[in-house]
């Protein structure tokens, strides 16, 4: 007998909703499972998760805090995955939009202008940054063909050290060098008050605090629902990434879109970059041990994988999983080895990968196998469905967006 | 079959974890005596064989001591910033009331405001205020005193120190380096790299081979791994550590190294706190209070230099030696001590142990990276 | 003549680029199949720790336990390909995902940190290590004697690997079959190649690989194990695939390259020679001039005539030809 695997012509809804659902709880079993055999209670293991990561008093604002440059950086991915761009770059187009959206928060807010006036050029700032870093790789990839894979993981090394640079080894703009203990230790010039972004504080939880990040990021997801889902660019994206030759074809100017998908990508990761230094850094924060250690940007492309690149999903993604990165830090510690943590997250996302088998395909056992002779419509690449270089399943799922 | 059992184990728990789940959480149950908790925060892996080693074996010592009167954890790369904001949230909701946050810039103002029932013990920095005290320890006159054994193996003068960043805590330690390899071998330079990193073997060892094709003939460390002793070792040159005993890195290298114990100052506070005696401020170990001292000497630190070594640390102990007076000449040959002056620990600006952004004579290299 | 800063640059060129010379072997062997595996990071980090794990362990002599490091290592880094090779050939997940999920799964907050702490790897010196191989006498003739004969016998060994894998891509059978994967697995499979099998094969060789790499790192060249000891060079041996137009003997340029590279910030420090901000020079300087290669390596006829694998990346779906 042989199992033979089938493309779904049409993806039923509820599989839509039961396949990720099922892919976590299968997930959850697999865990309990490593965590019983590394002698962890797996109950326990996961009350804690669960209360750190979403009941406990005050764990809400913590999973917001680590959330919502997870937003960001999600939705700055699947921007530009969506037509398979794959700019794994969002970490480092973060740090210069922490870079700019500082700059502008310093220097806007120094001279006393309104608040309102101040943030809105830090998201400017960050934008700029962010997108401004992005487009070195998308100008490489549009006018030279270099792999903006490659490039733009590369240039993350280079945000990071220019960050570090900024605070730690030179008397730069952002570096706080009044006062002794300016000396003693290199940090960065605090905000003023001006620049420093609101928040919200609920009556649950003991005060829930809502981040003005978190709104923005929700306007992100909508701004990027509706430019995808409503526009004439959202379709040529939507054309372009399913294949290029069609969209050559169909007159779209591939350079401008790669362009402007880049631009829109890292503009997205420096607004989070601005979000980190209003909301909560409240400083350029180039500790080597401070944001570059978090790697929001990695994870980010893990949320969009999840989220299927659907802007509200990814949103709803960055939630849960910086849940699960607020509890893994708390359960972390004596008793529970913090390498545990990384392979629960590890099983979850290995089994919510594999899950997205059964809502594309079909499995079905065979007899026989099917004989490999037949009509072949020529190499795999020029097919339609196996379109550019690094195209990475049958189809590349518009109907999320529908 | 041990393994069947854990999976035996793992159904079970399973089939238990859904039966709970259904009938809802049970309560805790009531404890007779509540130990004190206390947290320890590292920035890197607990055992990562340097700083955040040292601090857990603080840690260790801590619980140790008071077993079961305290009830201590840890909570390692934990970076500066969000993550640590979050890691003290959590810690609060589960009942610490201490939390050691050991590296710089944890703690911030803001978040001291928002615990005011968790005491905070930050090492390394200068932040007092009423629930956040400062701690760290004169390892300059350690590293002093390190630095004598290795001007003392040096044959040609030359000295090579691997440094992690441009900040006046290494930069004071180079200088206190390089004043003790003078004082046993007069005219002794030191010169150093930068690996832009406080924990990185790869490029340590790195800094250390080029230190070593530089022309140097020891070698000593401001960073935490043990890299450069490995890299000592394998080409056969004498070798200065830091932070711990990593001795069996490079055994036949080895000579000492300048090593913090933060156990016994974390019990104290720990023993005032549950005494209700806890008060904030700031504290500066030294060679008397066993904060720091030297770790056991190589086979290849001869007697007379331990002798002359244990000398001057008895001559610091007692009060009658500082490294730090002047008269003190830069690396250019500008007076910046006048004779008879002591360096003061914060008082001093650029002349303060914590302020200090240059080198003293005989340094070869950039303190500004 | 030998601590000159050329031979010096070279002679280090060599020795820390050899694992990445392995990683980047087994990732162009993966590539050439079509199956782009991100998750060298965590591959080699596993290999790391179970090498180390070896040799700490397993009380046999020195050459024998080395020996069997490297063994133990090649299978560690197999058995975490085969989880990638699983979700990618048969799954058909998407590759770049769930190359990343593996190294979150196994890297440095993950499975090769959990070994490590629960093996109880760390704060310990490896008990054998890797060490220059011929007498002493020829390690100090001029220039070839710390670039060529100061080495261990990885780095020899990996020279074998990249003619043996040149050879086998260019002359022989699967060789070429395996390309016919990489370019077009649906014409491949028309000529009757296996091309789940091929696929299969060459992801486990490159985990094979990635392990062996990893544990060049901790028997070799720092031999210690810490949580996160290769410190990124899974990324760069990823890199240097592209770098070297999928080509065994550019990946060996490529490697020693990066190698030299890394040793350039110290080497000017120590010398004394200034080249302004440092860390900003010549920290960003290895990952800027890779940038400019892949640029000039992705333009014009360079790509044309060396370009990539077909298929890479895409997931081969017979039913869809």
């Amino acid at each position: 007998m042989r199992v033979s695997i089938e493309q779904r012509l049409e993806r039923p809804r509820w599989l839509v909703v039961a396949v990720p659902v099922g892919s976590v709880v299968a997930a959850f079993l697999i865990a309990a499972v490593v965590l019983a055999a590394t002698g962890h209670d797996p109950i326990s293991t996961y009350k804690q998760l669960f209360q750190a990561g979403f009941l406990q008093q005050g764990s809400l604002t913590q999973t917001l805090s680590m959330a919502t440059p997870l937003a960001f950086t999600g939705l700055a991915a699947a921007a530009a995955f969506r037509m398979k761009l794959y700019n794994i770059g969002a970490e480092g187009q973060m740090y210069m939009g922490t870079v700019l959206g500082a700059g502008a928060g310093l220097y806007f807010g120094g001279r006393g202008g309104p608040s309102v006036f101040v943030i809105g050029a830090m998201v400017i700032g960050g934008a700029v940054g962010g997108a401004g870093w992005a487009l070195i790789p998308g100008i490489l990839r549009a006018f030279f063909k270099a792999s903006e894979i490659l490039t733009s993981l590369l240039l993350n090394y280079v945000a990071g050290l220019l960050l570090t640079y900024l605070i730690f080894e030179s008397e730069s703009y952002w570096r706080q060098t009044t006062g002794f203990n300016a000396t003693v230790f290199p940090t960065g010039k605090p905000l003023p008050s001006s620049a420093i972004w609101p928040k919200w504080v609920l009556g649950v939880q003991g005060g829930l605090t809502l981040p003005l990040g978190a709104f923005f990021a929700v306007a992100c997801a909508l701004v990027l629902w509706v430019a995808y889902r409503r526009t004439r660019f959202g379709f040529e994206v939507q054309v372009a990434g399913d294949s290029e030759r069609a969209a050559r074809y169909a007159g779209v100017r591939m350079r401008r879109k790669v362009l402007a998908v880049m631009a829109l990508s890292g503009g997205i990761a420096g607004i989070g970059g601005a979000s980190y230094v209003g909301d909560f850094s409240h400083s350029l924060d180039g500790d080597p041990n401070g944001l570059q250690k978090l790697g929001y940007g990695y994870t980010g492309i893990v949320v969009a994988a999840l989220g299927r690149y659907n802007p509200f999903a990814v949103v709803l993604i960055a939630f849960l999983l910086g849940g699960l990165d607020n509890a893994g830090n708390t359960l972390q510690g004596a008793n529970f080895p913090a390498g545990l943590v990384g392979v629960v997250q590890g099983i979850i996302l290995f089994s919510v990968l594999g899950g997205e088998l059964l809502s594309r395909y079909r499995v079905r056992a065979t007899g026989r196998p099917k004989p490999t002779a037949g009509a072949n419509r020529g190499p795999a690449k020029l097919e339609p469905t196996n379109s550019g270089p690094l195209e990475t399943s049958g189809r590349p799922a518009p109907e999320v967006l529908a | 079959m041990k393994r069947a059992k854990r999976c035996l184990t793992a159904v079970g728990s399973l089939t238990a974890m859904v039966a709970s789940l259904l009938v809802g959480a049970t309560a805790p149950a009531a404890q007779a005596a509540a130990p004190y908790k206390a947290a320890w925060i590292y920035v890197g892996p607990h055992n990562d064989g340097g700083w955040s080693q040292a601090q857990n074996d603080g840690r260790l010592y801590v619980q140790k001591m008071l077993g079961n009167r305290v009830e201590t954890t840890y909570k390692e790369n934990i970076a500066v910033g969000t993550q640590f904001s979050q890691t003290v949230a959590s810690l609060s909701a589960q009942g610490y009331k201490m939390i050691f946050a050991t590296s710089y810039g944890y703690v911030t103002p803001q978040i001291a405001a928002q615990y005011p029932n968790i005491k905070f013990e930050q090492a390394t920095g200068t932040l007092v205020s009423k629930n956040v005290s400062e701690y760290f320890g004169a390892a300059e006159d350690t590293v002093f005193l390190s630095g004598m054994a290795a001007g003392a193996a040096s044959k040609t003068g030359k000295i090579g120190f691997v440094v992690a960043y441009p900040i006046p805590e290494v930069i004071r330690h180079t200088n206190a380096f390089a004043l003790g390899a003078q004082l046993t071998h007069p005219g002794a330079t030191v010169r150093i790299v930068w690996t832009h990193s406080w924990f990185d073997p790869a490029g340590e060892r790195k800094a250390a081979q080029s230190l070593y094709s530089a022309g140097v003939d020891v070698l000593g460390q401001n960073v935490d791994s043990p890299a450069t002793g490995q890299f000592a070792e394998s080409v056969g040159v004498p070798w200065v550590g830091y932070d711990s005993d990593s001795s069996q890195f490079g055994p036949k290298s080895w000579l000492t190294a300048s090593v913090y114990h933060w156990g016994p100052y974390e019990l104290q506070q720990i023993k005032n706190a549950m005494a209700g005696k806890w008060k904030s401020g700031f504290y500066y170990g030294s060679i008397k209070d066993g904060f720091t001292s030297l770790a056991p000497f190589g086979p290849r630190v001869s007697a007379k230099t331990k002798a002359l070594i244990l000398t001057y640390e008895k001559k610091i102990e007692n009060g009658t030696f500082y490294e730090f007076t002047g008269p003190l000449y830069d690396q250019h040959g500008k007076l910046r001590v006048r004779k008879g002056v002591r360096m003061q620990v914060l008082n001093g600006g650029t002349n303060s142990l914590y302020g200090m952004n240059w080198f003293v004579k005989g340094v070869i290299g950039n303190p500004n990276g | 003549m030998n601590n000159s800063l050329a031979v010096v640059l070279i002679a280090s060129g060599v020795a820390y680029g050899t694992p990445l010379l392995f990683a980047a072997l087994g990732e162009l062997l993966a590539e050439r199949s079509g199956v782009l595996n991100l998750g060298v990071e965590g591959m080699m980090l596993v290999g790391a720790v179970m090498g180390f794990w070896t040799v700490e362990r397993v009380h046999v002599p020195g050459g024998l336990a080395l020996a069997l490091a490297m063994l133990v290592a090649a299978l560690a880094g197999t058995v975490m390909a085969s989880i990638h090779a699983f979700l990618v050939v048969t799954l058909r997940a998407n590759q770049i995902v769930s190359g990343l999920a593996l190294t979150i799964f196994a890297g440095a907050a993950g499975l090769s940190s959990y070994l490590g702490n629960d093996l109880n790897l760390a704060d310990l010196p490896a008990r054998h290590t890797f060490g220059p191989l011929l007498p002493k006498a020829l390690q100090k003739l001029p220039i070839v004697g710390p670039v060529l004969f100061g080495q261990n016998i990885l780095v020899y060994l990996s020279w074998v690997l990249v003619v043996v894998i040149g050879l086998y891509l260019s002359r022989t059978r699967p060789g070429l079959n395996v390309r016919a994967v990489g370019e077009s697995p649906a014409a491949a499979d028309t000529m009757g190649i296996n091309v789940t099998a091929y696929r299969y094969a060459h992801t486990l060789a490159g985990g094979a690989l990635a392990g062996v790499g990893g544990a060049t790192i901790t028997l070799a060249l720092t031999p210690q194990w810490v949580s996160g000891i290769t410190g990124g060079s899974g990324w760069i041996a990823v890199a240097l695939v592209i770098f070297a137009f999928w080509r065994p003997a550019l990946c060996l340029v490529g490697a020693y390259f990066f190698g030299a590279l890394q040793a350039v910030a110290p080497e000017l420090q120590a010398r004394s020679i200034s080249l302004g901000p440092t860390v900003l020079w010549t920290g960003a300087l290895p990952y800027l001039m890779t940038v400019l290669v892949l640029v000039v390596a992705a333009s014009g006829t360079a790509r044309r005539r060396l370009g990539a694998p077909g298929a890479l990346g895409t997931p081969y779906i017979r039913e869809a030809r």
